[in-house]
């Protein structure tokens, strides 16, 4: 019953936006990069006469600024591009699509514009919310040269590496998989390729990310920590180009380019490594001959803009990662497949100047496969997850100061466990495991508005519903459920709350509470996250994860915007966390949820941030104080511990030099707490046989984590007016060679003629100093 | 699992052979010793008198030889079991006491292999057999040594057989001198089963676990069920994928199959599993243990050991 009134009061809200608003009008459209057609997101439309009075857009480059009639000067602004200005009457609703270039000539203009990203700091409500410009993360210095967006986030405050060179990432002492990862509005539900040394996404492809780390507005929901939001490029609508890049394990190369010249474009992006191609000829005649790893990555995106009120855009990514594995002499063999596949078909509409409307389908397959065997024994095992999604959001621009947003999204969950086959010529041997279905809903609204000069609050609830479906047997009581038949329900509200008040026109004071409830969870029992996890739904034995995060935050701007400052405090409560018991034994027989146990946990934590984005030298300075905690009655009867994700501190410097037109300097300096571990305590024995023992979980801590990376790129001709240009980027990563551990292993060791037994721990590096070169180009591509 | 972690290990290795490995030695570890309990009740046919071996863990980082090892044996131990009806003291003895001529037996039950035991070991035993051991009865441990207090329980459950022993062509190659060894149980329903075995053959007479000594009925609960009963080897004795799990044809061999209970499977399970796990992805297992105040098992058997013979093909 419920969910009837939510629709109703949605409806309501959706008709009374065309009955507001007589007296004034609506400029509204679409702001674009001038050479490209590309939309730009997060754009700034300001009325220059009272800058109070402005506009972003969204992440379709539509604006909506409803102001009453009269005559304004209205200036349009995006991060490195040349501010325009207009003067506009406004004495009916004004559709007006701007499109923008990226600056170059007039220094000053560009500065205003930057000053207006800038000034995002202290304005809006969101707090803990990081943009990060794809140009911008170019230009890190990368392992191999892989530009790679997780690495990059990874450097901001409160954002922490899941281990060395991996592209997991913790927030805020949450898990990895409490962090929602979109791409194109579709769940990327294992984002890295090689165990996690490379993200999945080719920077190349990208448009724009998002980071939500704090309070996660109401229309995200389904994880606890954060949201990733990544858009894909929509494609060259004018002239076609293409760039790419040539480096150490992979290369790149993407095209774009007009289907009908302002209306309608294309984008294809691909990248594939290669080094084990080029010692192929090596292993021929080799014990090993025919054993290959690779991963590649396509993005492709098609969009069509019928009208300036209705737009089709349908995107896709795959990726997957190939392991072969021969050894012809014993017959041995195993291949190794995981990867993700999405495609996203979304119409955008404006039912008027006010109302924009999304309406997404998305379908996304995540799944991981092991094929091996010896002359006649196969063993195969397929794990996976795979969505069907619907979703309908609206957004509401009711004036400059108040922005609605709403909307409904459904999902259908098919989460396939391990199911393991194997058979020896005739000799068959299968899990009965089936996969589990769920159906996902969650409602939301959300009311941003500025109540006054000094007081903005964005207030929304979320409604989310997780049932528990058919075909199902139950565990507990053996009943049958039918297809879509419910077996379980789960109903979680998750308000939603953060205020920002504006002390002074530099400086602001923001709060919120965030409640958020998750149905998925990925479980692992390993030190980092592995292609082989599982994800698992929750049922009638999982129960779904809960969080409430309250935070407090204080923006500073400094020296006339130059530095932008900020010092935000939080604190996570966290109920139902999963993880495995201490003497859990993987067992291919049993389900694994059938050895989880369930407990709770707490994560606080101080983030300082000093960012500096204007002139030659520019950068950031974070540092994170935090503790996570954990607390399982069925591990170590309740004692709180620190979790895996627990490092106290962590800090990373972030510099960009660009002394002249032809050179680009970046550096990176991280410092870490050590990861935790749980020691080895002794060794004892039984039937002879040595056995470890181990302290207290997570007891322990490898030393600390530093390197220093540094990159320079060097364009021969920044200034050519050639189709075709050129860059290098020479990059070195782990600078000083530093041997920061990967882990530490124990091992016994037993002579068995003279008796003599050893246990030794070993600690392993595994990325010593790696210089690595690119080539990038670029044809008819700024 | 294993074969899992280091395939990934393998790419990772292939794909970075920049990696270095360093001893590690922490800056602080305990060297407070834990007790270890290794104790058996059985019952059946072929069943092996009661004992109990009581040792001293040895902290990390250090080395053991055969001298230091007779050094980690607890001595003077008040040691006790009630079976129900009567309590029974255990009694005392190390291995250099016992008459030469009697040595062998004593290795055999206590599962040592002769040639490696240059250690003075040392066992509290029902000596006399008066403990009363029958399946469905619980027995309580009581180890009282220094002032310390351990206790445990454990029970010997039902005895299920085994039947229709089969030897059958190994999979995959065709062997004139190997076979596989193929056996029917019939599973009783409604009630959890745990089941672990031991061989032993002409070659290799000491009756030894395999890798993976234990298993629960949870694919064949109350099913007839046939399956190949691997040939148990020993830990460290060279390892042969062709006849791994295989009879040597002309071998008498030897099977003993014991029922246990739910806490005895857990800490052979896990045991297992901790010995066959390892590397960079593995997370730590602790083994799990019924011992309270110490570390290691006080297992109950049900038994009974089959002797066979494998014939020339």
């Amino acid at each position: 019953m419920h969910n009837f009134k939510l629709i109703a009061v949605l409806g309501f809200l959706f008709l009374t936006n065309t009955i507001f608003g007589q007296s004034k009008f609506t400029l509204s459209g679409y702001i674009k990069d001038k050479s490209t057609g590309e939309t730009l997101i997060g754009a700034n439309i300001t009325n220059l006469e009272n800058q109070e009075q402005g506009a972003t857009t969204n992440s379709y480059g539509f604006y909506s600024m409803t102001l009453p009639s009269g005559k304004y000067k209205i200036g349009f602004s995006y991060l490195g591009y040349e501010l325009q200005v207009f003067e506009i009457v406004l004495d009916k609703n004004i559709s007006y699509n701007i499109q923008l270039s990226e600056g170059v000539v007039m220094d000053e203009v560009i500065i205003s514009a930057e000053r207006d990203e800038r000034r995002k700091n202290v304005e809006g409500t969101q707090m803990g919310t990081i943009e990060l410009p794809v140009e911008n993360i170019k230009k890190l210095p990368a392992i191999f040269g892989e530009v790679d967006i997780i690495k990059a986030l990874q450097l901001l405050p409160g954002v922490m590496s899941s281990g060395e060179g991996n592209a997991g990432f913790y927030v805020r002492g949450g898990g990895p998989d409490q962090n929602l990862v979109l791409l194109d509005e579709a769940v990327v539900y294992n984002a890295s390729h090689l165990l996690g040394f490379f993200s999945v996404f080719n920077a190349d492809a990208l448009k724009n990310t998002t980071l939500i780390k704090g309070s996660m507005p109401a229309n995200f929901g389904g994880r606890l920590s954060s949201v990733l939001d990544i858009q894909m490029k929509e494609g060259n609508n004018k002239e076609f180009s293409a760039e790419g890049g040539i480096g150490v394990i992979s290369s790149r190369l993407t095209l774009q380019g007009p289907v009908v010249i302002g209306k309608s474009s294309f984008i294809v992006s691909g990248r594939r490594t290669y080094i084990l191609d080029l010692i192929q000829p090596a292993l021929k005649g080799g014990n090993f001959e025919g054993t290959n790893y690779y991963f590649y990555d396509l993005n492709t995106k098609w969009n069509y803009t019928f009208s300036d009120k209705n737009r089709l855009y349908f995107s896709g990514y795959f990726g997957n990662d190939v392991f072969r594995f021969r050894q012809p002499n014993r017959d041995f063999r195993f291949d190794l497949p995981y990867g993700n596949k999405t495609a996203t078909l979304r119409w955008n509409h404006l039912f008027s100047e006010k109302t924009f409307m999304n309406v997404s389908a998305i379908y996304n397959d995540y799944r991981f496969q092991f094929n091996g065997g010896q002359d006649d024994f196969v063993f195969k095992l397929f794990s996976g997850v795979k969505d069907w999604n619907l979703k309908v959001d609206f957004e509401s621009y009711q004036s400059t100061k108040h922005t609605l947003k709403y909307g409904v999204n459904y999902t259908y969950h098919t989460l396939t466990p391990n199911t393991a086959s194997a058979s020896n010529g005739e000799v068959e041997f299968q899990t009965t495991f089936k996969p589990k279905y769920a159906n996902e809903t969650a409602f939301y609204f959300l009311d941003d508005m500025k109540i006054n000069d000094k007081w903005a609050i964005n207030t929304g609830l979320r409604l989310s519903i997780f049932q528990q479906v058919g075909p199902y047997k139950s565990k507990i009581t053996g009943e049958d459920f039918g297809t879509w038949e419910t077996a379980k329900t789960y109903t979680g509200w998750e308000p939603r709350v953060a205020i920002n008040y504006k002390a002074s026109d530099n400086f602001s004071i923001k709060s919120g509470v965030t409640v958020t409830s998750q149905y998925l969870h990925l479980v692992s029992n390993s030190s980092s996250t592995l292609p082989a996890d599982i994800w698992v739904a929750s049922s009638e034995i999982v129960k779904p994860q809960r969080g409430v995060q309250y935070a407090l935050g204080f923006f500073k701007n400094l020296d006339n915007d130059n530095y932008e400052a900020s010092f935000e405090v939080y604190y996570k409560d966290l109920r139902n966390q999963i993880d495995y018991a201490d003497n859990y034994v993987n067992d291919i027989s049993k389900e694994v949820e059938e050895s989880f146990v369930f407990g709770e946990g707490r994560a606080y934590g101080a983030e300082f941030f000093l960012k500096k984005s204007k002139g030659k030298l520019n950068g950031w300075i974070g540092y994170t104080l935090s503790r996570s905690e954990r607390s399982f009655k069925d591990i170590e009867g309740g004692r709180w511990y620190p979790a895996v994700y627990d490092r106290p501190h962590d800090l990373s410097i972030v510099v960009n030099y660009k002394p002249l037109k032809k050179w680009d300097f970046g550096a990176v300096f991280i410092y870490g707490t050590g990861k935790l571990f749980t020691p080895v305590r002794g060794f004892f024995f039984v039937e002879q046989n040595i056995n470890l023992f181990y302290g207290p979980r997570n007891s322990s801590r490898l030393v600390d984590y530093h390197r220093l990376d540094i990159s320079a790129t060097y364009t021969p001709k920044p200034d050519s007016k050639k189709k075709y240009s050129g860059s290098w980027t020479f990059s070195v990563y782990n600078t000083y060679n530093r041997k920061n551990p990967f882990f530490v292993n124990f091992d016994t060791n037993t002579d068995f003629q003279t008796g003599v037994s050893t246990i030794t721990g070993t600690q392993i590096t595994i990325f010593p100093m790696i210089p690595s070169v690119t080539y990038n180009f670029k044809w008819n591509q700024k | 699992m294993k074969n899992f972690h280091l395939a990934l290990w393998a790419i990772l290795s292939i794909a970075f052979w920049s990696s270095c490995e360093q001893s590690y030695t922490p800056d602080t570890f305990e060297t407070q010793q834990e007790i270890v309990v290794e104790g058996y009740i059985e019952a059946g046919p072929g069943a092996n008198p009661t004992y109990v071996i009581l040792t001293k863990s040895i902290p990390f980082l250090s080395t053991i030889d055969p001298n230091k090892f007779s050094e980690l044996f607890v001595k003077d131990a008040k040691v006790t079991v009630n079976d129900g009806l009567n309590t029974v003291e255990l009694i005392e003895f190390c291995l250099d006491e016992v008459p030469d001529d009697l040595k062998d037996e004593v290795y055999a039950v206590l599962g040592l292999n002769p040639d490696s035991a240059a250690v003075n070991i040392c066992v509290y035993a029902d000596i006399l057999g008066q403990i009363k051991k029958e399946s469905g009865r619980k027995y309580d441990l009581n180890v009282t040594v220094d002032g310390k207090v351990l206790t445990a329980s454990t029970t010997i459950p039902k005895y299920v057989e085994l039947y229709d022993f089969k030897w059958a062509e190994p999979p995959g190659k065709p062997s004139d001198t190997l076979a596989e060894l193929n056996v029917k149980i019939n599973d009783p329903l409604g009630v959890k089963n745990y089941y672990r075995y031991f061989t032993a053959t002409t070659s290799d007479p000491q009756l030894i676990p395999p890798f993976g000594s234990v298993t629960d009925d949870a694919i064949f609960n109350g099913q007839t069920f046939e399956f190949p009963l691997q040939r148990a080897q020993r830990r460290g004795g060279g390892f042969n994928p062709d006849a791994f799990g295989l009879y040597k044809r002309g071998d008498s061999v030897f099977v003993k199959w014991c029922g246990i209970d739910k806490a005895h499977f857990d800490f052979w399970n896990t045991r297992d599993f901790a010995a066959n796990s390892g590397g960079p992805f593995a997370s730590y297992t602790r083994i799990s243990t019924n011992i309270n105040g110490g570390l290691g098992i006080w297992g109950g058997y049900a038994v009974n050991t089959y002797r066979l013979y494998c014939p020339p093909k």
